[in-house]
């Protein structure tokens, strides 16, 4: 090896030099306190980090608003923490504990992003055939009960970076909630863009917040809201089903984002009814919905689940989801969306087949790769082992 | 409930897998705690409508396509894990643009060392002589500290073999990377195009050390850089795969609450649901802040350890966005893999102006493309853009601001490309995701956002905390594995000290049945 054959400041000098190197090190270390390090939860980052993204969020029902025989709202406020900050069109997740079953469902946020720092999130939830959980809070929540909640969660926010300045937003029923928080944010200053609500529903009987929304309109130029009714010709309303027709009749002139909420009969119209526009696809935001599968022969099947190192053995039919049979059988999961999307159910699957409706597979390609799947939207084709945690 | 492990393993970042695979193939029954529901870290990535995002890995250096001669590949492929990750090799290093005017600089350069100094040459007709010198120097220095670290039971006498074989080492072993280019005679331009690297390491080149850097060099420019096809989440789920392959357990979504010492040697932990995990090592992949204050009781931290992160400054906290263009990099004209964009060729003011959001204009960027196009869908592209904060100025964004205050931060880090290539993506943008120092304090428990662990500041480079750890181990018993360790926080060192405190664990087991 070639030796002296560098210098830097000359043979002497470099060689005093790295006897300086270690005495120096010894001298910085020696030279600190020897007291305990900042705790990192204390670094102002990580309490903003905390604040938006809690772990869990222990909120109390402080009023419940009922607006028909199908829909109420529910006003949540925390008595421990400030509750966290969110983008309009985000979804809450909430942790049920129903006979066994441990389930979790999430709820499209009405309230604005402004309430919430004052210390307040609104739901609206309705009655729907076979639902589970919906039926539940409609028949059991009441003021003063404390709700366990995860934190808001949800890409269809508006982003001035990435979405056009003019919004055209379809609502289906219910799925108005994540549009009312945009609406409010726009009137109170904290989003800046155009919305042009198209709100369909069967009858004007069935509309939702008519009385802020139609308010929120006449007040602010940014905020044009049309009532679409599929089942009845009323004075006032657009009669039939938000297609292409009604959008190319109030969208704005320009460039404008088509973002989506509503049940899944809308999504199967719209799939047809949207490409009529040539609008770019980086223009149209649907929120995800799962379709669920079309069983013809129905089987039963078991689920080995590792879980900790420990092995239950569960039962499972081919026409629910992984994660329905896990929910059902009590096992807490840590799952969110429920369509595929956010990943947080994330499990390996040791064994077994699953069949995944098209479209809902929304894995990373290393996960494809090494069997990992989302049980929100696997079903179950043969007896299966899962390593969930 | 007790259970008994020879291994327990705090965390599945980088260096807490490789740990973990190592001593589960070498047949040590150990268990892997995570408290994510994912492995990786931040060595992961996320789907946004139909676009795959790498979360932090710009290319891996260590597994040297060129030379094949890199440290990491050789570890990759003892533990088992190599064959599981499809490699893709680069051809280009970097393309370094200044933004200021006055003094306008855009340097493309190649990977492979004749390639760079031919390169180089043609920018700077007289670097060649120089630049062969100095890469003379870095061949000479990795040989040494190929030397230090292999040492795996130190002994005293290995001190002299050190000051006698390795003297090229030792004349530079204290100077900055300026003190070192400048006394062998680099002229300015050649500098700015060598120090382009400087921001992976978030230290100007005035104080960095030397050695430290040239590491980098050796790594990136002679062993050449890859990227795994499968995102660094292939390369976190393979190496989960080997673990559990060779019989490791892995629990995720659980939590360490406690570190016991007893007697002052680490004895095991205590999960979030109260079971006690015994075991011979425990190997920490959480970084000393949280190992400190939350893990162990402070009785049990001896003196050194406590004043040794004290004296240390956290190093530079993340920004990053990912795009999802919906048109290809050709049509959009993204010509290079790897982008550098700087305010100016001087290096201590951007690291200076990063201080602030007001005035921070440091990006690296990367299209994967330039890769492999098929990392997206056809007529797309993915560009992600990364960004380093010295000091901890987002510390004092609120919770009202914040969306504000990271949305106008990507905005302008969009203008700042689009101005230094030319190249127009604005219109393009069909999915986006913007991280911040708050998301990375989210998802890794890092105190204020920091991504690069401690800086490497004059008085604690690299070099010197290798040394100084050959010299005190701590608490016996815990090993730290990851960016918080003698080297700096990256991924290659991430995993290098991962095996490397696996190895001393069963280097310690092995002693410990004698």
């Amino acid at each position: 090896m070639s030796k002296n054959k560098f210098s830097v400041n000359g043979s002497f000098k470099d060689s005093v030099n790295t006897v300086k190197f270690l005495t120096e090190r010894m001298h910085f270390v020696n030279s600190a306190e020897a007291v305990l390090p900042t705790r990192t939860d204390d670094f102002g980052v990580n309490k903003v980090a905390k604040s938006l993204h809690p772990k869990e969020q222990k909120l109390v029902i402080s009023k419940i608003e009922k607006h028909s025989d199908i829909a109420t709202s529910y006003f949540f406020k925390s008595e421990t923490a400030p509750i966290a900050y969110f983008k309009a069109g985000q979804y809450l997740t909430f942790k049920f504990e129903i006979g066994n079953a441990v389930v979790t469902r999430s709820y499209s946020i009405a309230s604005s992003p402004a309430s919430a720092l004052a210390g307040e999130y609104q739901i609206t939830v309705k009655r729907i055939n076979d639902g589970f959980v919906s039926d539940y809070i409609l028949d059991n929540w009441s003021v003063g009960d404390e709700v366990t909640a995860y934190a808001p969660e949800g890409n269809m926010t508006y982003c001035p970076l990435r979405d056009a300045d003019n919004i055209v937003a379809i609502a289906g029923g219910s799925g108005i909630t994540p549009f009312l928080s945009l609406a409010r944010a726009i009137s109170q200053g904290d989003e800046n863009c155009n919305l042009t609500l198209l709100y369909g529903c069967r009858t004007s009987d069935e509309i939702l917040f008519k009385e802020e929304l139609d308010s929120l309109c006449e007040k602010n130029d940014k905020i044009n809201v049309v009532y679409v009714l599929s089942d009845s010709d009323e004075k006032g309303y657009e009669k039939g089903f938000v297609g292409a027709d009604i959008i190319k009749k109030y969208a704005p002139e320009g460039n404008y984002s088509v973002f989506v909420c509503g049940p899944g009969g809308l999504y199967k119209f719209l799939e047809t009814e949207l490409p009529k526009l040539g609008i770019e696809r980086k223009y149209i935001r649907f929120e995800v919905f799962s379709s669920g599968k079309k069983v013809i022969d129905a089987k039963d099947f078991s689920i080995t689940v590792i879980n900790r190192g420990k092995e239950t053995v569960i039962k499972a039919g081919n026409n629910e989801t992984v994660l329905c049979a896990l929910e059902r059988a009590g096992i807490e999961v840590p799952a969110r969306c429920h369509t595929g999307e956010c990943g947080f159910c994330r499990s390996k699957l040791i064994s077994g087949k699953v069949y995944i409706p098209e479209g809902e597979d929304k894995r990373r390609v290393a996960d494809m790769q090494f069997n990992f799947i989302h049980p929100c939207c696997c079903y179950p084709e043969s007896d299966l082992v899962i390593r969930i945690n | 409930m007790v259970k008994n492990y020879d291994a327990v393993v705090i965390g599945a970042g980088n260096g807490g897998l490789v740990a973990s695979a190592r001593l589960a193939k070498e047949g040590k029954k150990t268990l892997l705690i995570e408290r994510h529901n994912l492995p990786g870290g931040f060595a992961t990535s996320f789907v946004r409508g139909r676009f795959e995002f790498e979360a932090s890995l710009h290319e891996l250096c260590g597994v040297g396509p060129i030379t094949g001669k890199a440290p990491l590949l050789k570890i990759f492929r003892e533990i088992g894990a190599a064959d599981k990750i499809e490699w893709v090799s680069l051809d280009e290093a970097f393309r370094v643009i200044t933004l200021d005017e006055d003094n306008k600089c855009d340097y493309s350069m190649p990977l492979g060392k004749e390639a760079f100094i031919a390169k180089l040459a043609e920018y700077d007709a007289g670097s060649a002589t120089v630049v062969s010198k100095i890469f003379e120097l870095i061949e000479s220095v990795e040989k040494t500290l190929d030397f230090v670290e292999a040492i795996e039971d130190f002994k005293p006498s290995m001190i002299k073999e050190i000051f006698s074989e390795h003297t090229d080492f030792l004349k530079v072993a204290n100077y900055s990377v300026d003190e070192v280019l400048k006394s062998f005679g680099a002229s300015q331009k050649t500098r700015d195009i060598l120090n382009a690297y400087w921001c992976y390491l978030g230290q100007p080149t005035d104080e960095l050390n030397a050695i430290h850097y040239f590491t980098m060099l050796h790594a990136y420019i002679i062993d050449g850089a890859v990227i795994p096809k499968g995102r660094s989440h292939q390369v976190s789920t393979a190496l989960l795969e080997t673990f559990t392959e060779n019989g490791g357990e892995a629990w995720f979504n659980t939590s360490v609450t406690k570190i016991n010492i007893e007697n002052g040697v680490a004895t095991g932990v205590v999960l979030d649901d109260g079971t006690q995990i015994n075991a011979k090592a425990v190997i920490c992949n959480a970084s000393p802040y949280n190992a400190y204050t939350k893990l162990i009781d402070e009785k049990d931290i001896p003196e050194k350890l406590k004043k040794e992160v004290n004296a240390k400054t956290l190093g530079a906290k993340g920004f990053a966005v990912f795009l999802g263009l919906n048109r290809s990099a050709d049509e959009l004209g993204l010509n290079n893999h790897t982008y550098f964009i700087y305010p100016t060729n001087d290096n201590r003011k951007c690291y200076e102006l990063s201080k602030k959001i007001e005035t921070n204009d440091v990006q690296a960027t990367v299209c994967l493309n330039k890769a492999f196009d098929d990392c997206s869908p056809k007529g797309t592209s993915i560009l992600y853009m990364t960004s380093i904060f010295a000091g901890d100025e987002w510390s004092n964004v609120s919770v009202k601001d914040y969306h504000k205050t990271k949305l106008s931060f990507a905005e302008k880090m969009i203008d700042n490309f689009e101005k230094a290539t030319g190249v127009a993506i604005k219109d393009y943008i069909e999915e986006i995701e913007i991280a911040t120092p708050m998301t990375y304090a989210r998802y890794t428990d890092a105190p204020a956002g920091t991504i690069y662990g401690y800086e490497a500041s004059k008085e604690d480079g690299i070099i010197k905390r290798i040394v100084f750890d050959l010299l005190d181990k701590g608490i016996p018993g815990l090993y730290f594995a990851g960016g918080y360790t003698v080297r700096h926080m990256g991924y290659a060192p991430s995993y290098t000290t991962g095996d490397k405190a696996a190895k001393a664990a069963i280097l310690a087991m092995e002693k410990e049945a004698k």
